[in-house]
């Protein structure tokens, strides 16, 4: 187990830069350069950016620069914002999508376990069908539209909650909400399917045979393997989370690190964008390996070798 | 053997299932209402363009009409900011919808099962470097891959391409039947047979594989057939030449989706495999001597189903709402087309004014994943292997 | 029985959901937008627009930083807060001379940065010269390269010595345009620096090898000119800036630029703190480190969130500022940014902000919604060197095939455009314009009505269409062009709502007026920006153009000189020398009558295609004063106050622009006195000089 988890995060390094290698050729593919603008720059000036950049350089020199600096976790200046270092940007926002993202996903496992295993206990039951349409309500309106809806009720018709932008507990709440809600669906729903599929395996019986009672039977048992599929969405989830979500950053004007990722591939901001990549492709693999060490745990039949 | 396969053909499982699906009253609900939806969108705005010249790009030459009125007779849903009738947008919206969303949830689910379940059963080095490389794509900005995607083979979205569309989806529903019946014979041939030796099973393997790359084939003729003669129509002719030159923004779309569409699919079977693969029906298999192809796809997959179906409902409305997301940015459906994404996302803006605009589309969208969902439940609960022991 | 009970419920759902919004929408019509209670500080709250770049008023060339920057930085001069016009900054008072190509600023002597320092003539020599800096790679460089010589060293560029110690000329080169007003004669004891200035200019040919050798290839006598030259590059100290003495400042230009003046209240000419600068390198202009030299100083930066200014004790004109704190929040959500508004939370907002179907209901509340002409256009580029654009004929039919006062009706905030010099701005101009276009039109045999008829008229599109080769033919109720190419035009545009809808709107006109079908292609921003800078668009490219000072030439420069930013391919050198020669009279009215015979010049090869010019469009509260919907939306802070006398907030004001507000009037004259002053004892220099 423990050579297990040593080799993989042995690999997350290479991984990360494999990673920050592709979105490099991405982004020297795509096309529009960090500096253009709707005025044509006369081209004294744009060569004079081109070297203060070292874009006149090779590219195999300029990708060494890059990737050399990477190595050791320097990512060096935004190009956009002058004078701040990627690093710093980075440190700066996560802890706005952070919050967000912990809280939101708290309230959706809450609501979305608690619903899908009383929904998989009780199937076909009234409560069944109340949790899994509002699970499904959950997933058709999209956050862009339950967020202003929840603005329009909360924040402009009642006023009792602020409308948009970071501060105090109360600004949380509405953009908390908004992000929990598809969470918490996919959840419910992934539960209740997973719960479901145990609850009639033989060990289930078995363990009903054995004479436990229900609630051993139902949490000890059924729930361990019943949530892999949750774990399995979680990994990747949580990761995304972390790193922000555009569209609830953008309706409630928070200032966290998926925005400003969307924005830096919008802006060509390579630095930037190079920075989040890695920290995102880090992240994930370490949750998914968290993931992948907690199916052990899970589900004693399931071995690494 | 001759025998063996008529009993077989007795208690077919898609059989079965079928028969039990039609049992579940909600699935048949969701059936219906699909269907009745898919006709809506496929052949609704050329009824409507017949019956009253409305188009869903229609902004009215009259200057005091471009306004957003409320629903009345003359349009159901009223119209938008520009007068355009929301009825006629909100059918033309289905159509790239409904695509994306069944071409994206398509590719999830045929990539990401069989990726998810290779890697979850054969474990090991191959399952540690299949997975990193998803998780690697996972890292990956998509919004990035869309853009470069675009630039590199981006030609002009045209009205032919759209006219097109009805008949691709057409052809992709022929092919998922296609499908599925080719599965059925292909289960009717080797029935449940046990393998008698190497050689069997890869000849087996290989006729599996073999038919497979067929039907295949037959799709991807369909639709290339069928769209062609879209692009045939005397509007399109001319832009046939552009087609030729560089693919459509709305087919890249279709493949910077489908490409992280499966990402979560295959985790969420790997995971599943991982816990199914030591259980013993499969030891069993294994002692009997199945193929290792035969047990990933005729033991494991089956019985992994449940959460498949489930997270296949669940990618319909991921991918038409990242749809709705790459459209805001620039990279999605092009103006003057519009997707139910992409109407609700101008609707909301407009919602405490209009909001008929948000309305017509949202409650089109959400009916529909509502449906879907019915009868992903309604299949799920019909191929569950195990319901057949009860 | 089940399925039953579930649709109901969720049908339920959706009924409450519905009621729920359509309760939302009907709300008691109340004398302003929302919650609107005066903030118990002084403290204003301000949505600016996207997050700033950089708070070094050389780096960002964008509206949004443009109106921070104002608070942080002053600069020679400032804008009127109502009308944009040039008034006393930093320096108290100016003299143009020369012929309008010697500016000097006699600065005032109480002038501090936020540290205490002095701000001297020589802050603005260093200030000027460092944004040119090839190493600093401004992309504002280019407002200021009227500057003498300093296009020449921004680039790299040196002059050419002879043996013989003379320096080639520019004259001697190029064909240029002669100044109307001869020479000044040079003051004795004149600076050896200014000696320089005065000479005519030299020539400067670039320093690399391979860009030279191209600039000789082409030009034969150039090559035989440089033989035997040496190559001296051009220094930050050639420069035509000047510290005469610690408080009088001059600037040298090489040819006329009137509207210069108006120019130098941009962020790229305000002044910097050497010493900060160069102690901290890039990093001076962060929080920690930042010296500012405006009314404001940097308070706290939380980026993307909010960046906080104080008032700045330091500044010469603190006793005047009446805000202690203005918070700027850049959010770019228009929805959001309503949101916030509404619910009493920011006190204003930026231009544009206010989406279009808002405009009906927040429209009624005309205290607070403001709505004037903006020193902006919009307008479609055409590329004229693809077919089939690259006739004429097609390009006037398409012009004349969309209907501008729909457009007018889709858009609310937009005034129908078919020049391209916005009207509304500048009175004058439009005066002249008039004028020549009766005078040029008639000799063309067509007239001034006929010329504004231009708005629409869809019957000679079609008949300009069949001309150009590709018939227009009654089809049905409407019209058909099948010969025509669609597949080689599109409307291209970059992504945004509004964008949007006018592609949508013209596409729909073409339809309907001409029978084409334009395809519409959207892009993300910065792939859409090589293609309409390179000009690889096909057929139609959107372009919207705010000016950088209160001028026509801001607009008709677009298309000067044969590397112009007009995107369209066009370039003729008839229309340079129209421009050049217009810029060299002194006579404002005759200048601007040619200006605008530059203008029927260009507009006449219908290179563009002009839609409407923007109304300011946003929103602010009753109780904010100072603040006007300038044609620039640029807000010199120090003007705007907070009002809590309920009685004395605005109510019912017709426009704001022409209301008397005492308290700003007299704030506005008060700094003026000091031109006004020096103007007159100028005037009576010169009347009593002969009497001497």
């Amino acid at each position: 187990m423990l050579v297990f988890i040593l080799r993989r995060l042995l690999l997350i390094v290479p991984m990360a830069l494999l990673v920050v290698t592709l979105t490099w050729a991405l982004i020297r593919v795509a096309p529009g350069t960090f500096y253009d603008s709707e005025k044509k720059l006369p081209p004294a000036i744009e060569q004079n950016i081109r070297t203060k950049y070292g874009l006149d350089k090779p590219w195999y020199t300029q990708y060494w620069l890059m990737i050399s600096n990477v190595a050791v976790g320097d990512f060096g200046d935004s190009l956009k914002y002058i004078g701040q270092s990627v690093n710093e940007i980075i440190w700066r926002h996560l802890p706005y999508s952070a919050t967000i993202g912990v809280l939101a996903y708290l309230l959706a496992l809450i609501i979305g376990l608690s619903a899908g295993i009383i929904a998989a206990l009780k199937q076909n039951s009234r409560f069944d069908y109340g949790a899994m349409a509002a699970a499904m309500l959950g997933l058709s309106v999209p956050n862009f539209v339950l967020g202003p809806i929840l603005v329009l009720v909360f924040a402009l018709g009642l006023y009792i909650l602020p409308p948009a932008r970071w501060g105090g507990i109360s600004g949380l709440v509405l953009p908390v909400i908004t992000l929990a809600a598809i969470y918490a669906a996919y959840i419910a729903r992934l539960t209740r399917a997973g719960m479901l599929e145990v609850m009639r395996s033989d060990y289930i019986r078995t363990a009903r045979a054995k004479g436990l009672d229900e609630k051993t039977v139902l949490l000890k048992h059924g729930l361990r393997g019943g949530i892999i599929p949750v774990v399995s969405y979680t990994g990747p989830a949580l990761a995304g989370l972390l790193a922000g979500t555009v569209v609830v950053e953008k309706v409630f004007a928070i200032p966290g690190l998926g925005n400003i990722f969307i924005q830096s591939v919008l802006n060509r901001d390579e630095p930037l964008t190079l920075g989040i990549v890695a920290f995102l492709s880090i992240l994930v693999m370490v949750f998914n390996l968290i993931v992948d060490i907690s199916y052990g745990f899970l589900d004693p039949r399931i071995r690494y070798e | 053997m001759v025998q063996e396969t008529t009993v077989v053909k007795g208690t077919s499982l898609w059989r079965d299932a079928w028969r039990r699906l039609l049992k579940n009253k909600l699935a048949v609900f969701g059936m219906i209402v699909l269907a009745v939806m898919l006709v809506l969108v496929t052949v609704g705005p050329i009824i409507l363009r017949w019956l009253t010249g409305v188009t869903p790009d229609y902004i009215p030459a009259d200057g005091n009409l471009i306004k957003s009125f409320p629903p009345s007779l003359e349009h159901p849903m009223g119209t938008d900011e520009q007068g355009r009738d929301l009825f006629a947008r909100v059918l033309q919206g289905g159509r790239i919808s409904l695509t994306v969303g069944v071409i994206t949830t398509i590719v999830a689910l045929f990539v990401g099962v069989s990726y998810g379940a290779i890697a979850g059963y054969l474990g090991g080095k191959i399952d540690n470097v299949m997975m990193r490389i998803v998780d690697m794509l996972y890292a990956i900005p998509y919004i990035l891959i869309v853009i470069v995607l675009l630039s590199v083979f981006g030609g002009p979205n045209t009205q032919a391409l759209i006219a097109a569309l009805p008949a691709v989806l057409g052809a992709l529903i022929v092919g998922v039947v296609g499908v599925l019946v080719a599965v059925n014979i292909f289960r009717r041939i080797f029935g449940e047979g046990l393998s008698l030796s190497i050689r069997d099973t890869l000849l087996r393997a290989g006729f599996g594989l073999l038919e497979t790359a067929i039907v295949v084939g037959l799709i991807v003729l369909t639709a290339y057939a069928i769209s062609a003669t879209g692009f045939g129509s005397s509007a399109g002719a001319k832009y046939a030449n552009v087609v030729s030159l560089g693919m459509s923004q709305i087919f890249l779309l279709f493949f910077a989706l489908g490409l992280v569409s499966w990402l979560t699919m295959a985790r969420v079977v790997r995971g599943q495999i991982l816990s199914l693969k030591n259980q013993e029906f499969v030891l069993a298999a294994k002692a009997t001597g199945v193929s290792t192809f035969g047990i990933i796809f005729r033991h494991l997959v089956p019985n992994a189903l449940g959460p498949v179906i489930v997270y296949a409902t669940l990618t319909v409305p991921s991918v038409m709402l990242s749809e709705a997301f790459l459209s805001y940015l620039g990279l999605g459906v092009q103006a003057p087309y519009a997707s139910w994404g992409s109407l609700a996302a101008d609707g909301v803006k407009n919602i405490a004014i209009f909001p008929w605009q948000l309305i017509f589309p949202g409650v089109t969208m959400a009916l529909t994943l509502f449906s879907l969902n019915f009868l992903g439940d309604g299949l799920r609960d019909a191929l569950d292997p195990q319901t057949r022991k009860f | 029985m089940k399925a039953t009970r579930f649709t109901t419920f969720s049908l339920a759902l959706f009924i409450t959901l519905s009621l729920l919004l359509s309760g939302c929408t009907s709300s008691a019509k109340n004398q302003y937008f929302g919650q609107t209670v005066a903030p118990s500080e002084n403290v204003f709250r301000y949505i600016t627009g996207s997050e700033p770049e950089s708070l070094d008023p050389a780096i960002p060339n964008g509206q949004p930083e443009a109106r921070i920057l104002m608070a942080l930085y002053d600069g020679l001069i400032e804008y009127h807060p109502v009308t944009m016009e040039p008034i006393p900054a930093v320096a108290e008072s100016w003299e143009v001379k020369e012929g309008g190509t010697e500016y000097i600023f006699h600065l005032r002597k109480n002038a501090k940065f936020s540290n205490g320092d002095p701000i001297t003539a020589n802050d603005f020599v260093y200030t000027i010269r460092r944004g040119f800096r090839p190493e600093l790679a401004s992309r504002n460089a280019s407002l200021g390269y009227y500057i003498k010589y300093s296009e020449a060293y921004n680039s790299g560029f040196a002059f050419a010595k002879g043996t013989d110690g003379k320096f080639l000329l520019k004259k001697d080169f190029v064909d240029m345009v002669e100044a109307s007003t001869p020479q000044e004669a040079t003051p004795a004891g004149d600076s050896d620096f200014h000696k320089f200035l005065d000479e005519p200019e030299r020539l400067t040919v670039p320093t690399s090898d391979k860009d030279l050798l191209k600039l000789t290839d082409s030009d034969p006598k150039l090559k035989t000119a440089l033989q035997g030259r040496e190559l001296v590059p051009v220094r930050a100290e050639d420069i035509g800036v000047e510290a005469v003495d610690d408080y009088t400042f001059r600037i040298k230009l090489y040819q006329p630029a009137p509207y210069f003046m108006g120019l130098l209240g941009h962020q790229f000419f305000r002044v910097v703190d050497q010493k900060v600068v160069e102690k901290f390198g890039d990093r001076w202009s962060r929080p920690e480190n930042i010296v500012t030299s405006g009314s404001f100083k940097v308070l706290e930066h939380l980026p993307y969130d909010k960046l906080v200014v104080v008032k700045d004790l330091n500044n010469w004109d603190a006793a005047n500022v009446k805000l202690d704190q203005i918070e700027f929040y850049p959010l770019d959500e228009q929805t959001t940014m309503m949101n916030l508004y509404k619910s009493g939370r920011i006190d204003a907002i930026y231009n544009h902000t206010v989406p279009a179907p808002w405009f009906d209901q927040v429209s009624q509340y005309k205290d607070e919604y403001l709505l004037s002409p903006e020193n902006a256009s919009e307008f479609y580029v055409i590329n004229v060197k693809k077919p089939p654009m690259d006739n004429q004929k097609v390009r006037e039919a398409f012009a004349l095939a969309v209907d501008r006062d729909a457009f007018e009706k889709l858009r609310r905030t937009y005034k129908p455009l078919v020049d391209f010099v916005p009207f509304g701005i500048y009175p004058k101009y439009e005066e002249a314009r008039d004028k020549i276009y009766t005078q040029e039109l008639k000799k063309q045999g067509s007239s001034l009505d006929e010329w504004k008829a231009r708005k629409f008229n869809p019957e000679k599109a079609r008949k300009l269409m069949t001309e150009a080769g590709f018939p227009v033919q009654q089809s049905g109720s409407g019209w058909s062009c099948p010969s025509f190419p669609v597949e080689s035009v599109s409307i291209t545009y970059n992504t945004s709502e509004s964008n949007k809808s006018t592609a949508e709107f013209a596409q729909a006109q073409w339809k309907q007026n001409l029978g084409i079908t334009v395809p519409i292609k959207n892009m993300e921003f910065k792939t859409f920006l090589p293609l309409l800078n390179k000009v690889d668009y096909e057929g139609f490219g959107r372009r919207g153009w705010v000016g950088d000072y209160m001028d026509p030439y801001t607009f008709l420069y677009l298309f000067y000189s044969p590397n112009n930013t007009g995107a369209t391919g066009w370039w003729d050198p008839k229309y340079d020398r129209m421009l050049d020669e217009a810029n060299n009279t002194i006579d404002e009215q005759e200048r601007y009558e040619k200006l605008a015979a530059a203008e029927l010049y260009m507009m006449q090869k219908q290179i563009v295609i002009p839609l409407g010019v923007p109304g300011t469009s946003w929103l602010k509260k009753p109780y904010v004063k100072g603040l006007y919907p300038n044609p620039g939306t640029l807000h010199p802070w120090k003007f705007v106050y907070i009002e809590r006398d309920s009685a004395k907030w605005d109510k019912n004001v017709d426009n704001l622009m022409s209301e008397k507000n005492p308290v700003v009037e007299e704030q506005v004259s008060a700094i003026m006195r000091t031109q006004e002053e020096f103007v007159k004892s100028k005037q009576g220099e010169t009347k009593s000089a002969p009497v001497e």
